[in-house]
């Protein structure tokens, strides 16, 4: 099933293993599993679909990210709530809803025991996952204090949860909004996220410099929030891309009548950033917008009622 | 036969319009209720089966219901006519199935969301409180019954209290 930001994730590696991973609806409101398949052949064919729940309840298993490493560790990344009891459902402020995650070893073929990551994280954001050079980072809206929805990160290998936004947004309800994050092969993490908190309220952009979040005294070197678009408009469900020094943003608007496709561009990771260009406008519906980034092409992909699935180039700005 | 009086009961409940019928929201759909509380207070109540809050929510409203006959609150769900059975079978679970009940009916959502209040960004649950003049309190996340109980208290008081000055000059 996809409904707003609960889509199905698909990740190339190196290797050129093609990974896909989605949340099964169950009938039941809410409810679901993880799934998982792998293609060996580029997508000629795939595995056969995996759970990846071990614990197999007719409960919410939802919003899973996904990411490789390209040479045989894979790691899926999802929220869980297993843990809610009949006992606990009411016991404010626990959520009882945490960050859960399966890594394979071996290419995707087997995935070890399920983790829990995180207790009381925010229950209906997406999550996002990337591959560092010191492991898989997962990157979702947690629960600080009795109800603060602000964005934390872990190293799955290991490391503590480190709350990486202060926007102290306090909310008893559910945002449908999260953020992303991508490692740039250098050590460098580019976080995107949305909050309507008391301190900032829209979209934004931090840089986490070289910061190994697998150490139990990770502190993390984080550049100032930077505002993106435009909060009139609605600025928001921003996603981020990084390759080397490059850094790709993108973000949809909207005007009250049509939606639009934003992008910024970075060519010193993330310290200085090019103009917000607007690349398209829909007539209908709009999907949210991907990007894409290599050393020589940055692009955004954009899928809208009207015109259809576009691929979007964003104007390279040379300093 | 079976089949026919299943026709004429579907032919009959298309044709009445009662209350605790599911209507679509649309563009034009908060103008009409305000214009239906004119210089009444009422509280509009957004909410999907999306939401795990929602539920919580519901659930209070249902039991404010249940004592309050007369509670002026209006039900708007932001999923899609598609879903209307799962709505209904929500909505009756907590007993609200009897009130207005909306759901939003429009190819953009967004179009709708950005109707009701630009500054909403689609969090739920989210609820606005119209005073009698309709000036309104924005809210997200879970309403808290006690703060909504006296919010209603107020209301009430100043519905009297203006109802009141009007006989005082009509004497």
């Amino acid at each position: 099933m996809a409904d707003a930001e609960n889509r199905p994730k698909l990740t190339v590696g190196d290797d050129g293993v093609v990974h896909v991973s989605w949340t099964q609806s169950l009938g039941k409101p809410m409810s679901a599993y993880i799934r998982y398949a792998r293609s060996n052949d580029g997508g000629g064919s795939f595995s056969p679909p995996a759970i990846l729940n071990d614990d197999r309840q007719l409960i919410s298993h939802r919003f899973d990210a996904l990411a490789t490493d390209g040479r045989g560790r894979v790691a899926v990344v999802w929220l869980d709530a297993r843990s809610r009891t009949a006992k606990t459902a009411n016991k404010s402020p626990q959520t009882d809803v945490g960050l859960y995650a399966a890594v394979s070893a071996d290419g995707g073929e087997n995935f070890g025991k399920n983790r829990r990551v995180a207790d009381h994280s925010c229950q209906c954001c997406r999550t996002a996952l990337t591959w560092t050079t010191a492991g898989p980072v997962a990157f979702w809206r947690h629960v600080f204090g009795r109800n603060i929805r602000d964005f934390a990160i872990a190293n799955l290998d290991g490391g503590p949860i480190v709350r990486v936004t202060d926007d102290e947004w306090e909310i008893d309800g559910c945002p449908h909004h999260g953020g992303g994050i991508a490692a740039d092969g250098r050590g460098n993490l580019h976080m995107a996220w949305f909050t309507n908190g008391e301190k900032r309220k829209g979209i934004f952009y931090r840089r986490v410099a070289r910061t190994d979040f697998s150490k139990a005294d990770a502190r993390p070197d984080m550049s100032a929030p930077l505002p993106l678009g435009d909060p009139a408009r609605q600025a928001g469900h921003p996603a981020v891309a990084a390759a080397g020094d490059r850094v790709l943003l993108t973000w949809r608007e909207f005007d009250g009548q049509r939606f639009s496709a934003w992008a910024m561009l970075s060519q010193d990771a993330g310290r200085s950033w090019g103009a917000a260009q607007k690349l398209a406008e829909a007539a209908q519906q709009a999907d949210f917008t991907l990007p894409l980034l290599d050393a020589r092409q940055a692009l955004v992909v954009w899928n809208t009622a009207a015109e259809g699935l576009r691929v979007l180039t964003v104007a390279e700005a040379r300093p | 036969m079976r089949r026919a009086c299943l026709a004429v009961l579907l032919a009959l409940a298309a044709a009445t319009t009662f209350a605790g019928e599911l209507r679509p929201f649309t563009m034009d759909s908060l103008p009409a209720i305000q214009q239906q509380f004119a210089g009444r207070p009422f509280i509009l109540t957004l909410w999907s089966l999306t939401c795990h809050h929602c539920a919580k929510e519901l659930q209070m409203l249902g039991r404010l219901v249940s004592s309050d006959r007369n509670l002026p609150l209006v039900i708007v769900s932001t999923d899609t006519p598609a879903e209307a059975p799962e709505i209904r079978a929500a909505l009756k679970r907590f007993g609200l199935d009897r009130l207005d009940t909306w759901v939003f009916a429009d190819a953009v959502p967004e179009r709708l969301r950005y109707a009701i209040d630009p500054a909403w960004r689609g969090e739920l649950p989210r609820s606005y409180l119209f005073d009698a003049a309709h000036r309104r309190e924005a809210h997200s996340g879970l309403l808290k019954e006690a703060q909504l109980k006296d919010w209603l208290k107020r209301q009430r008081a100043g519905e009297k209290y203006i109802f009141k000055g009007r006989k005082q000059r009509e004497t």
